[in-house]
């Protein structure tokens, strides 16, 4: 019975050496790895952000001595396993030269051991999450190869606080919150964050925390406790399955005002999706978000970007497709500087050395750098190594604002209400809710 | 009782593995990352087969057992240093005793129900992962930058395949015995056995224990290779269908069958990327998956045969070994 | 307490507008259909495609929904379960993966974002400070007269004998002249429909997403298994257990641990009387 293990073998062999011959790559290419999920809006703003970018470089004669960039993509499906084999994929089967990703939270921790391991040039342009950050402060040399283009989670709940002192608090006179939040690691995360900030720097009180499963059917007996709880307004942090908490929201018109984080909200689908069943809701966002007044140089690159993609989902690109654009360009431009992706010291050096300031009517509007290691942010007092450069302190000109708060009218108009200096409408409560 | 190991069969086994150890002089990386993954596919197959492939009790549960090894020694060598060297033991020694205390008192429930309480377990523990001490366990992060044993596809592929082959071999040779003779008859007639006055019950335990030892060693290796873990990812339907399918297209109640349907299945989706690159490549694998299991339940092992024996223009010899290879139903 | 009651009601009628095809599945052919929660999505995406889409009537949408649905039972039992020939096993794992092959079909078709079903029924009634949709309140309604009408025509109409009668015994009712390929066709596409008017329902409470079959395949799992096999009555019953239960650890205890409580309940009814709390009774 055994014999046909020699056949078996044989055939894996050949097929090895079918593999070996497959790979070999030409030299005037230089490839660019593509990681995210294909079939998601974010996934799609990142491809989409790079292949602008490249298509631009490409047009423009090439890179590094007139090669040109070649685009690899590879599929993570938003799971973890698969994010894994995607970056081995890219980095050992295509041998890519740099990396942009697209990839969520889980995944991006996923893969983060493989790129230590290849040290390839990483550039992610949607996880926002602070512990990877951090591991760049405790082992710089090890990490020094990924970048994180877009301001991180603590960054963001940092912001927030003055939306709850300037608008929560006093505009809105409301005094006592109740938290519901998710139960994830980011739902603990900015939970934390905010209920350690708001309270104190605020003078809201958080009276009561309900966290709930994800996979959560029905939210009444949940806002039925919120209600109960005296509260002025519900704090919502809901990444995964957003949709349905803020949906339930509207069709049981609960009578008391919500806000927070509803990550399916950041993008313009976000009412086509909804069906119009997600009016009133308001969410932070990281900029530029939709609804978001941009610069002239910004808004090129959304009218490009329309004219090439717009009859498919996303229309409009979400915030990474911008991080992507523009932190794609600097890779290329960095390379340019440092002779190339390899040896990875001096490119690390030069992607540090890039600084993109747009300005909009003459004031800094949009900023893409990143905050170099040692360089400690005033408002938190500590360092935010390879993070993009935002700024947390008005009038915002020494960076991007890491996060505005947009909210959806019921009318399906998204605007931003909060910074001042980025508005473009007001903070109100849903028309259900009694003042 | 016929002898274990014939000079032949022995021969094919070194002959194998000389063959499997000279692919990375042949191969490039990327092939034997994807490799390493069939190995560790084809570990958790074979683990599912020798309780469900040859006792009959469908375990839906399978991915639980392999979360228990792989959290228990992420945990311990990531949150307190533990070595690896102390950790894995510890871990898979954990899926063990784990998977016992939970899974025992379902061995006595049948077919179906057996494989629904094994797939409330998965379900319980991935609610569970989240809830409780999340600290530990990561919450639905998981946990990142878990020590690897080696680096490097190379060192790593002669990892994998060591380790999947000291267990296939393993596992061959106890199905030889009479214990694995009688498990197999668990799966045709357990009244029969019964009747036999064998102890069902323990042969099922010791089933159960064989396969979860097998479970702990896949799921405490592969965490150290890959490097991370996700609770979404590890107490997952999809993971299940992975494990399922690889061992029931290649050929279950067979050694070498969930080897080739872990090959295969790894094989046929990484080498679809870069013509498919999104989701239709996982819906291909899907149909794939299920033709071949509709209209070929025995495995791509049998169908080898089959073409093996046409080929030979002989009709009878296949009978003789498609029947020593099912024998599930 | 008037909040968890009249909550518990309506999400127990859900439930059991869920678990009913599942169970009606489960005590005439004796398999488990895993694919059942596949029923659920492709009545609500046909759904969502017909009205918010293409802005058709809501009545045809749901019409049509539940004729894909009826469509696709009946389908997967003439090209699966017929050529697997009753075998539990081989239809468990064929089910399992032809759910994973249909999720993977709907991200190709409508992309993995998900999104919002409009209710059915628009509108809210306040009542002592409880919220009732009435999205929601059709839907409990709907499933009694659903469950009430299944019942009536399993008791009472000559098919519904049928239908009993190779519950209870395949190779008698056969031996009686009763058609039994007719009577699993018909079975299958009962429990196709119903199950695409618990999706669309379901689906209009919580969100489209290509993986939201898991979800109500384990309430309908669990109903089942907690109830006994294959009895409507008992699922019912169980469906307001679950329900309620799940409204209650909301409440009373914590709303993260809602799924725990659910499993728990599952596996303990398991390992203790594998037969359910209800046994098995006539249909």
């Amino acid at each position: 019975m055994i014999k046909i293990l020699k056949s078996i073998l044989a055939g894996i062999a050949l097929g090895s050496i079918a593999m070996t011959a497959q790979v070999a790559s030409a030299d005037d290419t230089i490839k660019l790895g593509f990681i995210g999920s294909f079939a998601s809006d974010t996934g799609r703003s990142t491809l989409r952000g790079a292949e602008m970018a490249v298509e631009e470089l490409n047009a423009a004669g090439g890179v590094l001595g007139g090669k040109k960039i070649e685009i690899v993509k590879a599929d993570t499906r938003q799971d973890v396993a698969e994010g894994i084999k995607a970056y081995e994929y890219l980095a050992e089967s295509e041998e890519v030269d740099f990396i942009v990703s697209g990839s969520i939270d889980d995944v991006t921790l996923g893969w983060l051991p493989r790129m230590v391991e290849y040290k390839i040039p990483t550039l992610d342009t949607w996880t926002s999450y602070i512990g990877i950050i951090d591991k760049l402060v405790e082992d710089y040399d090890k990490h020094k190869m990924y970048f994180m283009n877009i301001a991180s989670d603590e960054a963001l709940a940092s912001l927030y606080v003055d939306f709850g002192k300037d608008i929560l608090a006093k505009q809105m006179g409301w005094k006592k919150v109740i938290i519901l939040q998710e139960d994830t690691a980011f739902g603990g995360a900015i939970n934390g964050l905010v209920s350690q900030l708001l309270a104190p720097e605020a003078g809201i009180d958080v009276v009561d925390t309900i966290v709930y499963d994800v996979a959560t059917v029905d939210f009444a007996p949940l806002f039925s406790k919120a209600e109960a709880s005296g509260a002025d307004f519900i704090y919502v942090i809901a990444s995964v399955n957003s949709q349905v908490v803020a949906s339930q929201y509207v069709k049981l018109q609960v009578p008391m005002a919500m806000t927070g984080i509803a990550v399916s909200a950041m993008g313009q689908e976000y009412w086509e999706d909804t069906g119009g069943a997600g009016g009133g809701i308001s969410t932070l966002s990281p900029v530029p978000s939709v609804g978001f007044e941009l610069d002239p140089i910004s808004q090129e690159f959304v009218d490009k970007y329309k004219a090439k993609y717009g009859n498919d989902r996303p229309k409009y690109p979400h915030f990474n497709g911008f991080n992507a654009y523009f932190g794609v360009k600097q890779a290329f431009a960095a390379a340019e500087k440092a002779g190339g992706f390899k040896p990875l010291d001096p490119w690390v050096g030069a992607m540090l050395e890039q600084d993109l300031k747009l300005d909009k009517d003459g004031t800094p509007w949009m900023r893409y750098g990143f905050w170099k290691p040692g360089e400690k942010e005033e408002r938190t007092g500590r360092t935010y190594p390879h993070n993009a450069r935002f700024d947390i302190t008005k009038p915002y000109d020494d960076g991007a604002p890491s996060m505005v708060v947009l909210q959806w009218g019921e009318d399906g108009v998204a605007r931003v209400v909060y910074p001042e200096k980025y508005a473009t409408g007001k903070f109100e409560v849903p028309s259900w809710v009694k003042k | 009782m016929e002898k274990i190991f014939t000079t032949r069969s022995i021969l094919l086994w070194i002959l194998f593995a000389v063959v499997m150890c000279a692919i990375p002089f042949l191969a490039g990386k990327g092939f034997l990352r994807i490799c390493i993954q069939a190995f560790f596919l084809a570990i958790y197959a074979m683990s599912w087969d020798v309780l469900s492939g040859r006792t009959g009790y469908v375990s839906f549960g399978h991915p639980f057992l392999v979360g228990i090894g792989t959290y228990a020694t992420a945990i311990l060598s990531y949150r307190f240093d533990m070595p690896l060297i102390a950790s894995i033991p510890l871990g898979i020694l954990a899926t063990m005793i784990g998977g016992t205390i939970l899974f025992l008192p379902a061995l006595r429930i049948k077919e179906t129900y057996f494989a629904l309480v094994t797939l409330a377990f998965m379900e319980l523990i991935y609610q569970l992962t989240q809830v409780v001490r999340p600290d530990l366990t990561g919450g639905t992060r998981g946990i990142s930058g878990i020590e690897s044993i080696t680096t490097g596809a190379i060192n790593n592929y002669y990892l994998s395949f060591g380790l999947m082959f000291i267990i296939a071999f393993s596992l061959w040779a106890l199905m030889r015995t009479r214990l694995g003779n009688a498990l197999s008859a668990i799966g045709m007639n357990e009244e029969a056995v019964k009747g036999c006055g064998i102890n069902t019950t323990k042969l099922k335990l010791f089933a159960f224990l064989v396969s979860a030892l097998v479970a702990g060693i896949g799921g405490a290796f592969s965490v150290h290779y890959f490097g991370s873990l996700a609770p979404r990812n590890l107490f997952d339907i999809n993971f299940l269908f992975t494990i399922i399918v690889a061992a029931l297209i290649g050929g279950s109640s067979t050694i070498i069958g969930p080897m080739i349907g872990a090959l295969f299945l790894t094989f046929l989706l990484e080498y679809l990327r870069p013509w498919v690159p999104g989701t239709e490549r996982f819906f291909i694998y899907g149909i794939v998956a299920l033709l071949l299991y509709m209209y070929r339940p025995s495995g791509i092992y049998a169908i080898f045969w089959e073409v093996v024996d046409k080929f030979k223009g002989k009709n009878a010899s296949s009978i003789k070994d498609s029947t020593s290879i099912q024998g599930v139903k | 307490m008037t909040q968890v009651l009249i909550q518990g009601l309506m999400l127990s009628g859900l439930y059991a507008l869920i678990a009913v095809g599942f169970t009606l599945i489960f005590s005439v052919g004796r398999v488990l259909n895993l694919a059942y929660g596949a029923y659920l999505m492709l009545g609500a995406y046909v759904y969502y495609y017909l009205v918010q889409s293409l802005h058709m009537p809501k009545i045809a949408g749901m019409v049509l929904a539940i004729a894909v649905g009826a469509l696709a039972g009946w389908l997967k039992y003439k090209l699966l379960v017929k050529r697997l020939n009753g075998d539990a096993v081989a239809i468990e794992i064929s089910t399992l993966i032809l759910a994973v092959v249909l999720q993977s079909g709907v991200v190709l078709i409508f992309n993995d974002s998900s999104k919002i079903l409009l209710p059915i029924v628009n509108g809210i009634t306040r009542f002592d400070g409880v919220t009732i949709t009435h999205n929601l309140l059709t839907a409990s309604i709907m499933s009694w007269l659903i469950l009430g009408g299944l019942l009536y025509f399993i008791r009472y109409t000559h098919m519904g004998r049928a239908i009993q009668a190779v519950s209870m015994d395949t190779k008698g009712a056969q031996i009686s002249g009763v058609d039994t390929e007719q009577v699993n066709q018909l079975t299958w596409m009962i429990s196709g429909a119903l199950g695409a008017i618990a999706g669309v329902f379901f689906a209009s409470y919580t969100q489209l997403s290509p993986s939201m079959w898991v979800t109500p395949l384990i309430i309908a799992v669990a109903v089942v298994i907690v109830g006994g096999i294959g009895s409507i009555v008992g699922s019912l019953i169980v469906a307001h257990i679950i329900g309620f239960m799940e409204i209650s650890v909301s409440t009373f205890i914590g709303a993260e641990l809602r799924g725990v409580f659910t499993m728990l309940l599952i596996i303990g009814v398991l390992v203790i009387m594998p037969k359910g709390l209800f046994g098995r009774e006539e249909l």
